[in-house]
């Protein structure tokens, strides 16, 4: 037999089901268009993390570029430049690198001016401009802050450097033409001088270049380096790969992303539910057309094609309608995202990340949701023959025990019972997915509130605000004690403001220090023994090869850097009296004398860290006498201290003691309390104070809102999938009352027939909605509740930010959504019997069941 | 044109075991007309059922002009039922949201087959529905969803008409006028017809009379 399918007339059918179901027509549309938005926004969200993400390991890279060879010539660089897997190069000529002691945690290459690496580094000046002239440098402003250059054009600039073959150092000086905002993340960058200059400072460079790539496929990036380099017959030179693409980042960039995408999976189910749920009120009426169609011949393949166009149909208009608010909302959620993701900062991250694919994908998954939608009751009829379909009646009966015994009077509530009773199905998939989404909601809502701000404060920071020497801003930065950017008149007017509440000083010298076999030998003992987890001491510190280095050096001849560390007012209270002792105390009367110190190291173990209470070191050439031994408290400095310092002591003394010993020396920190009620002002003040001298400030106010958008980040998308599944619920809810009440139009005119009036009938509509309402009401309520309870509370003591969370049981989603249950309870009855009402008695006695 | 053979369809099991129909044997002529009268549940709609391929049976096999419906596929029955079945039903079973003309039309065009304008023209005179072309199902009279179910089952020319009890829903000068016009159509199109009615004055219009009862052609 010829197998002949028309598939033309699956359209005819299906535009022709859209001009006569132009209702349901219009709440499928709308259903897609919101499944649209959810995956449009979901998928901006997490292709904006990613794409963050992957930008934040290029910034700390240093370079756009996927590799950097170094130690080319000129030749070998043009090769590279022209092999079939480069997409494009950015070439740097360095003469040299800085080598200024408070330049050891970054590299800064002294380099003729090269613009296009200078882009793909965000090496460009924002102040002032590149050189052009002998003579002059352009500078970034870590650089400029942990040399102390003042921040003006013309500025004189006196730099240490050595030559790129580090066969020389020289110092020399130049004048600031310009500078940019450092990258924070990144440890490399430039320090621009003129062709000129440079050829003026090395006329016999040798032709070295390192040249920056650009692939056309960022994957693999060590494999297709290796390959470069084979092709060109260049096996051993020197390259480094962009850690944006290395595997491991790309490892968590991908699980940082993927709860994003798995939201997707969630939309798509509850979408399906969702369309399905609008499909269903007239499910009977569907599988009946298919069983009719297809009982006239109608092959399978046609029925696919009808649900194809069916899809299409819908799917046109909803879909784009969908994108727009979906990327409204993306646009407001963004910065609060894209911040506790990764920390970008200044333009909205959801035009800077800006990409078509989370519109394609959104599109796709919601075409593939209504696909699943519109095809469930073709797949119903698929599994039955035509002959059961033409007959599928939607109604279902009431089943269970037959009444017995006295006949009993059917009034409104017995009717109203029974109604109810033939939905239940419906309410149970309304009431399971009420009672998930408001558990998971009123649960994370519980987290949220729990989450403590003040408590968080109260273990992150010691003071309200933490005013930084300019080379002290970053852990990038070396702290360099001539800085002196706090000056004593910063210093004053901060004493002297109104809202100051408390203040002190912090200043940190590093000083040579011996410690002989006596003393040594306890604090080499502690650290060659095991701790309370049975690992050895010194073990723990296996990552920092700076400090075991420090560490060896001092086991072996006592040699290491103490810290000389002048303390007063809020800094001397905060590292003395709240500090956490390990041995001796602290006398405040005694130390003022200038004779004591106290000792304070990294372990809360005493003798691990610190020489033991009583006896004496050298400091600066005069003696102390150890008073007490401290834990360090680390946060309570800013910048870094020299790599050599890495293995240290600190030594406690009071301010005068330390500007008797080091005249002279900055401020590092200073921390302010204030009065919290006139934090703006302070802020206001505090801004034009430190202006543009590169002073950092750390204010109470920053963590409070960097604490607030961590929370707002792990939070978003949990909720979003729980307001997605409320919805879903709330929907099913309604849909139960709608499906329930209208499938019973041609029963509701029996009873006219047999003489209800329309006030009784409104009444048993009314009672049959409050009878739904009711029950999820009575459901919902305790099993929310307790739920809550014992989940928040359990999060609470076991989570890991248990620290700082503070149990608060709130059911405010749960309260929001009871009176909009309970309104939908009252209003779509009376919605479903107006119409119904619209057509008559005989007309839907005559309609099918 | 049509055999049956040992056909059986149970439903449910066990105690609730239904016996549809219980080795049925029929063998239908080409162009003759025949009338299957029983009791409600006596298997009559299960038979027609089977004969057009919208059930499947327990056992047994039905042959329709020379095509043996067991073990078709999906897509086969359905072209099977579009080329060589012609069906009516009680319910008319009309497509709502497609004209008169539409739904007559509908088994060719889910074929794909350009009507025999000549052929639709004389049906649709024969049937008095040139007026109502343009109307829609929900406009129409019982007795002219009727008539244009019938029509609907003669477009494609099929082998075979069947219908189940097409004057069920009619009124008895309607259901006289519905009967003698499908008696009239099979004869002048040379169609095979098979009948379901609980009316036995419908029933003797018919070339031969089948009777079931508890799903067995009673002798």
């Amino acid at each position: 037999m010829i197998e002949n399918n028309n598939l033309k007339i699956c359209r005819r059918l299906v535009r022709r089901e859209f001009q006569f179901h132009k209702g349901r027509s219009i709440l499928l549309t709308a259903a897609i268009a919101l499944v649209s938005m959810l995956c449009t926004f979901s998928f901006s969200l997490g292709f904006m993390v990613y794409d963050g993400l992957v930008y934040n390991y290029q910034i700390q890279y240093g370079s756009t570029s996927h590799m950097i060879y170094y130690g080319l010539n000129s030749t070998q660089a043009a090769a590279i430049a022209g092999h079939a897997d480069v997409k494009k190069t950015v070439l740097l000529r360095a003469v040299g690198v800085l080598s200024d002691d408070m330049m050891e945690y970054r590299n800064v290459k002294l380099a003729a001016v090269a613009p296009r690496w200078a882009e793909s580094t965000e090496a460009v000046p924002v102040c002032g401009r590149m050189p052009e002239h002998d003579g002059e440098i352009a500078l970034d402003e870590l650089t400029m802050q942990s040399l102390a250059v003042p921040r003006k054009e013309g500025a004189e600039v006196t730099l240490r450097w050595t030559s790129v073959d580090g066969s020389k150092e020289r110092v020399d000086t130049f004048r600031l033409c310009g500078w940019w905002n450092s990258n924070m993340g990144a440890t490399e960058t430039c320090a621009w001088i003129s062709q000129e200059t440079a050829d003026r400072l090395c006329p016999d460079t040798p032709d070295s270049v390192t040249l920056g790539v650009t692939l056309y496929r960022p994957d693999d990036l060590d494999a297709q380096a290796e390959k470069i380099l084979r092709d060109l017959g260049m096996a051993g030179t020197v390259y480094t790969t962009n850690l944006a693409f290395n595997e491991v980042r790309m490892d968590r960039v991908n699980s940082k992303t993927v709860k994003f995408f798995w939201v997707n999976i969630a939309v798509m189910v509850c979408g399906i539910l969702m369309v399905y749920s609008v499909i269903r009120i007239s499910a009977g009426q569907n599988v009946r057309f298919y069983g009719r169609i297809k009982s006239l011949g109608m092959s399978p393949r046609q029925i696919r094609r009808f649900l194809s166009s069916q899809t299409a149909y819908l799917c046109l208009p909803a879909i784009p309608a969908g994108w727009i608010p979906g990327f409204v909302l993306y646009m407001v959620t963004a910065p609060y995202v894209i911040l506790g993701a990764g920390g970008l900062g200044g333009e909205n991250p959801a035009l800077q990340f800006f990409s078509l694919k989370p519109f394609v994908c959104s599109g796709l998954l919601s075409w593939l949701t209504t696909w699943a939608a519109c095809a469930l009751p073709a797949r119903f009829v698929g599994k039955i023959s035509p002959v059961r379909a033409m007959a599928f009646y939607d109604g279902s009966g009431t089943r269970g025990k037959k009444r017995r015994g006295n006949h009993r009077r059917t009034g409104l509530v017995h009717l109203a019972l029974s109604g109810f009773a033939r939905s239940r199905g419906h309410a149970a998939l309304a009431a399971g997915s009420l009672l998930f989404s408001l558990s998971m909601l009123c649960v994370l809502w519980t987290q949220y509130v729990s989450i403590d701000v003040e408590k968080y404060l109260e273990d992150s920071i010691y003071s309200d605000y933490v005013i930084a020497d300019a080379s002290a801003v970053t852990g990038l930065q070396r702290y360099n004690p001539v800085s002196c950017s706090i000056t004593p008149e910063i210093l004053q007017e901060l004493e002297n403001h109104e809202a100051v509440t408390g203040i002190g000083t912090i200043r940190t010298m590093e000083v040579p220090m011996y410690a002989d076999e006596e003393e040594r030998a306890g604090i080499v003992e502690s650290f060659e023994g095991r701790n309370e987890e049975g690992i050895v001491r010194k073990e723990v510190m296996a990552d920092s090869p700076d400090w075991l280095a420090g560490y060896e050096k001092y086991r072996e001849t006592g040699a290491y850097i103490g810290i000389a560390t002048g303390l007063d007012g809020l800094a001397l209270e905060t590292a003395l009296e709240e500090g956490e002792y390990v041995e001796g105390f602290y006398d405040p009367e005694r130390f003022a004398t200038g004779k004591y110190v106290v000792a304070s190291g990294a372990s809360d173990v005493s003798f691990v860290s610190t020489p033991p209470v009583g006896s004496r070191v050298e400091i600066g050439g005069r003696f102390f006498e150890v008073m007490a031994g401290v834990s360090y408290r680390s946060r309570m400095l800013t910048g870094s201290d020299s790599r050599a310092a890495q293995f240290n002591v600190s030594y406690y003394m009071p301010v005068q003691t330390y500007e008797e010993l080091f005249p002279g020396s900055g401020i590092r920190n200073v921390m302010v309390n204030i009065d919290l009620d006139r934090q703006e002002e302070f802020e206001e003040f505090l801004a034009e104070l430190t202006g543009d001298t590169g002073i950092g400030v750390e204010m109470r106010s920053g963590h409070v809102w960097n604490f607030q958008n961590a929370r707002f980040h792990n939070y978003i998308i949990p909720m979003f999938v729980g307001s997605v599944l409320l919805l879903i619920g709330i929907l099913n809810f309604a849909n139960a009352l709608v499906t329930g009440m209208i499938v019973r139009k041609k029963e509701l005119a029996i009873y006219e027939s047999l003489g209800m009036s329309g006030r009784q009938i409104r009444r048993l509509f009314l009672l049959e909605g409050m009878l739904h309402g009711g029950v999820q009401i009575f459901i919902l309520v305790p099993v929310v509740s307790v739920v809550t309870w014992f989940a928040g509370r359990w999060w609470v003591v076991h989570s890991s930010v248990s620290w700082c969370a503070t149990w608060k049981f709130s059911l405010l989603p749960m309260w929001i959504v009871l009176p909009v249950l309970a309104g939908i309870a009252a209003t779509v009855p009376l919605c479903c019997l107006h119409v119904i009402m619209e057509e008559s008695v005989t007309q839907r006695l005559r309609c099918e069941q | 044109m049509i055999t049956v053979r040992k056909l059986k369809k149970y439903y449910g099991s066990g105690e609730d075991l239904v016996r549809a129909l219980d080795g049925v044997d029929l063998d239908v002529a080409q162009g003759e007309f025949v009338a299957i009268v029983g009791a409600s549940g006596s298997g009559k709609t299960t038979l027609l059922n089977m004969m057009g391929g919208l059930d499947v049976p327990t056992e047994g096999e039905v042959i329709v002009d020379g095509v043996n419906l067991s073990g078709m596929r999906e897509e086969q029955l359905a072209v099977f039922r579009r080329k060589k079945v012609g069906f009516i039903f009680q319910e008319y079973n009309l497509v709502p949201t497609l004209t008169v003309e539409e739904n007559i039309l509908f088994p060719l065009d889910l074929d794909g087959t350009a009507p025999d304008q000549g052929f639709f023209r004389e049906v649709t005179e024969l049937l008095g529905l040139c007026e109502r072309m343009q109307a829609y199902p929900n406009m129409l009279s019982g007795g002219l969803k009727q008539r244009v179910a019938i029509a609907r089952a003669l477009m494609a020319k099929p082998a075979v008409i069947l219908a189940d009890e097409p004057t069920g829903n009619l009124d008895s000068k309607n259901g006289q006028n519905v009967a003698g016009l499908l008696k009239m159509t099979a004869q002048v199109y040379h169609r095979t017809l098979v009948m379901i009615t609980h009316n036995q004055e419908l029933a003797q219009l018919a070339d031969r009379v089948v009777c079931m009862e508890d799903g067995r052609i009673r002798t």
